[in-house]
């Protein structure tokens, strides 16, 4: 190739890569909103309506959909969120007035918090708030923006930091307050002298790290912290630590395929003590790993809601809602997400001021959430003090081959003595 | 002394992996003088591919037809993209290397999908007692194949006539040229040879943990290792590889309680560390030629 068509090639590559991030080529945005009643709310209806008659409420989804460390969860979660929007438009919309949008302004994060804060960018300007915004690091990267321009928004991530931030919409207890439940749990039915908390850095793995180290000083027991990093093929630190200083229970939270290579490698040296992950750590896949074996003997989840198969009316609904798909519960969080958003753009609609500074005054005033069963009302109380409001109850699983999801409950919601008396005055990560 | 020996055999594991991925780097360095980024991308394909095919063909025929799937896809690519290029300055075709990583990995991530591949091979985690020590079974098997895939590579360079062709072309290209050999063919064979090797190291890497769209980044140890063994020789990459596998292991396993104030998580970055400190002692590796300038 001579030099003048390599460069006139290398040209126009950039200049489509630099019209496509511009957003000139795709055909996924709306162009410009009509009959625009506040950012994100428009009289006109929705691009693919139930009710023509009804106006739009848009609402954005980040989230990481391709290629980052929880793309496994993060596609079901958004799949259930636009299969929940769908129900509640088919059901009369908000307030019988407007619709919900979750399809026009979807984007992907990659895991990365520059990417996250780059692309919610482009879409703050056209939705009234976000229905997603997947993983903590991430989030925290556009907190401050959400913060400045009172934008709602559902997290994709269970850290204490959003106990404190009014804008953040949370469902379920922190993983704070899961550890704390956890090594109560296993207080009571395993009896440990030792605690080894296996985690990522960050307001994930530190945040479930300081929640059991917590738990374990006030049971008593001996505590050690092993910060580990994400890879499969990193875990060697990890597995080492474990094997060496023998701990009666490991407290893991990293992602599912780092948990396989800690437990299945763990008790191939001859580990013999209990593991409890929080709940991003599982996957129904890790049965069909070699470390499924070691899983089945040694591993319990904890969790903040209740598995895919659970009886109750909101997860009948979703399984409806979703017909026939793989179970993943990535549907559920993502379905049980959604439940005080809803709460909030009603409670908005019927207060008449319909803006972003109406749906946060609407979501402070929130006390209890109807989640259909799914949680109990009053993990859905947003008013208040963040300690007051703080929900303390989280479940544990087990492996079950013939789970859909591959865990049942064994003990069901919850509140350990530590999360009970424990005053969260701040996010839990900054204690460890 | 127990877990020494047990850390040290996991490292020797490891490290094969990383040798035999090193082994492709320096091939093709050697044949064509460029630095090939394509090698995450090859492992990971081949991983895949056997991955796909060890449900219908069983695991061994499945790492041979991945094997030559690879080394097949690799010989497509240095068609295509990279014999083009010959003659033009090694930088430029090192950054198309760069982009046939990407785009190979993107078709890949595609056929891996969202959740964690298992590769099927018949160790799994399962320990084999070792002269008293727990010792995992895919460990020893991937330092038994390497040790003979090395093997088997040395001969063909000493003993077989491409094997001369590659090491004539790699000393001088233009009087192997004018010699007869055919250079293209060196470079086509070093692309195959690399991605074989890659698509093997890469079912290793799958063995007991499965792989998913990040287990690409393992491969990029493999530059650490040619860095400590010299970039133009085989046995410093084999070397190189080891090295860095055994000193992470090592390092993972007793840094914490010898030297903690390294902080959590040293082993990350000590490929790079002994990068750092063999560079300082011998600028081209333990093994590799000094460069001679005469200005």
């Amino acid at each position: 190739m001579s030099k003048r068509r390599l460069v006139t090639v290398v040209s126009v590559m950039s200049l489509v890569a630099l019209l496509s991030s511009c957003g000139v080529i795709r055909g996924d945005d709306e162009e410009g909103q009509k009959g625009t009643v506040t950012t994100g709310v428009t009289n006109d209806p929705c691009p693919i309506p139930v009710d023509k008659n009804k106006g739009c409420i848009y609402l954005g989804t980040i989230s990481d959909l391709t290629s980052g460390p929880f793309a496994a969860l993060a596609v079901p979660i958004t799949q259930a969120q636009k299969a929940f929007w769908n129900r509640v438009n088919r059901a009369g919309g908000i307030g019988g007035k407007y619709e919900v949008d979750v399809q026009a302004y979807v984007r992907d994060n990659k895991y990365n918090p520059e990417t996250h804060n780059q692309v919610y960018q482009e879409i703050k300007n056209n939705v009234l708030g976000l229905t997603q915004t997947l993983g903590s690091p991430t989030t925290a990267a556009i907190i401050a923006d959400l913060k400045a321009n009172n934008v709602v928004a559902a997290p994709a991530s269970w850290t204490s930091a959003w106990e404190f931030e009014d804008v953040i919409v949370e469902t379920g207890s922190n993983y704070c307050v899961e550890s704390m439940n956890a090594v109560d749990y296993a207080v009571e039915t395993y009896q440990p002298k030792t605690v080894m908390a296996v985690h990522y850095a960050g307001d994930y793995g530190a945040d479930a790290a300081a929640g059991a180290k917590i738990a374990a000083e006030k049971n008593g027991l001996k505590f050690t912290a092993v910060e580990t990093p994400s890879g499969a093929t990193e875990q060697g630190r990890a597995i080492t630590e474990i094997t060496k200083n023998k701990p009666d229970l490991v407290i893991l939270t990293t992602g599912p395929a780092d948990a396989a290579a800690v437990i299945g490698q763990s008790a191939a040296a001859g580990f013999k003590g209990r593991f409890i992950g929080t709940g991003p750590t599982w996957n129904p896949a890790l049965l069909q790993s070699p470390a499924a074996e070691a899983i089945l003997a040694l591993y319990e989840q904890s969790s903040p809601g209740k598995p895919w198969g659970a009886d109750t009316p909101g997860h009948k609904a979703m399984r409806e809602a979703l017909g026939d798909v793989t179970p993943s519960d990535g549907y559920t969080s993502g379905w049980a997400w959604a439940y005080p958003l809803k709460a909030a753009l009603e409670k908005m609609v019927a207060g008449g001021d319909i803006s972003r500074k109406g749906l946060l005054a609407a979501v402070k005033s929130l006390t209890t959430v109807d989640y259909e069963g799914m949680l109990p009302p009053e993990a859905g109380n947003f008013s208040g003090d963040p300690n007051a409001a703080t929900f303390r109850q989280t479940l544990i699983n087990k492996p079950d081959k013939a789970a859909p999801t591959g865990v049942t409950i064994v003990r069901d919601f919850f509140t350990g003595s530590t999360a009970q008396s424990y005053t969260m005055d701040g996010p839990c990560f900054d204690k460890l | 002394m127990k877990g020494v020996l047990e850390s040290l055999i996991r490292g020797l594991g490891n490290g094969s992996v990383y040798a035999l991925l090193a082994l492709g780097f320096v091939i093709i360095y050697k044949a064509t003088r460029v630095i090939s980024f394509a090698q995450p991308a090859f492992m990971i394909a081949g991983a895949v591919a056997v991955s796909y095919l060890a449900g219908t063909v069983g695991f061994y025929p499945a790492v041979l037809l991945a094997t030559l799937l690879v080394a097949g896809l690799a010989l497509g690519i240095e068609r295509v993209a990279i014999r083009p290029m010959v003659g033009r300055p090694v930088f430029v075709v090192a950054i198309i290397t760069l982009g046939v990583d990407v785009v190979v990995r993107v078709v890949v991530n595609g056929f891996i999908g969202l959740d964690v591949r298992q590769v099927g091979d018949p160790w799994g985690l399962r320990p084999v007692e070792f002269a008293g020590l727990a010792v995992q079974q895919r460990w020893v098997a991937m330092f038994l194949t390497t040790a003979v895939l090395v093997a088997l590579l040395f001969a063909f360079f000493r003993y077989t006539r491409y094997g001369l062709a590659m090491r004539a072309a790699a000393f001088d290209q233009e009087t192997a040229l004018a010699q007869g050999v055919s250079v293209g063919t060196v470079f086509a064979l070093s692309w195959g040879l690399a991605g074989g090797l890659a698509a093997i190291a890469g079912t290793f890497v799958g063995t007991g943990q499965g792989v998913d769209q990040l287990t690409w980044i393992i491969a990029l140890k493999a530059l650490p290792a040619i860095i400590v063994g010299g970039l133009d020789s085989l046995g410093g990459a084999v070397i190189g590889g080891l090295v860095v596998g055994v000193v992470e292991s090592l390092v993972q396993s007793y840094q914490g309680d010898l030297a903690p104030w390294l902080g959590q998580n040293f082993a990350i970055v000590t490929p790079y560390a002994v990068m750092l400190l063999v560079l300082l002692v011998r600028p081209y590796g333990l093994f590799g030629t000094p460069e001679v300038e005469r200005v």
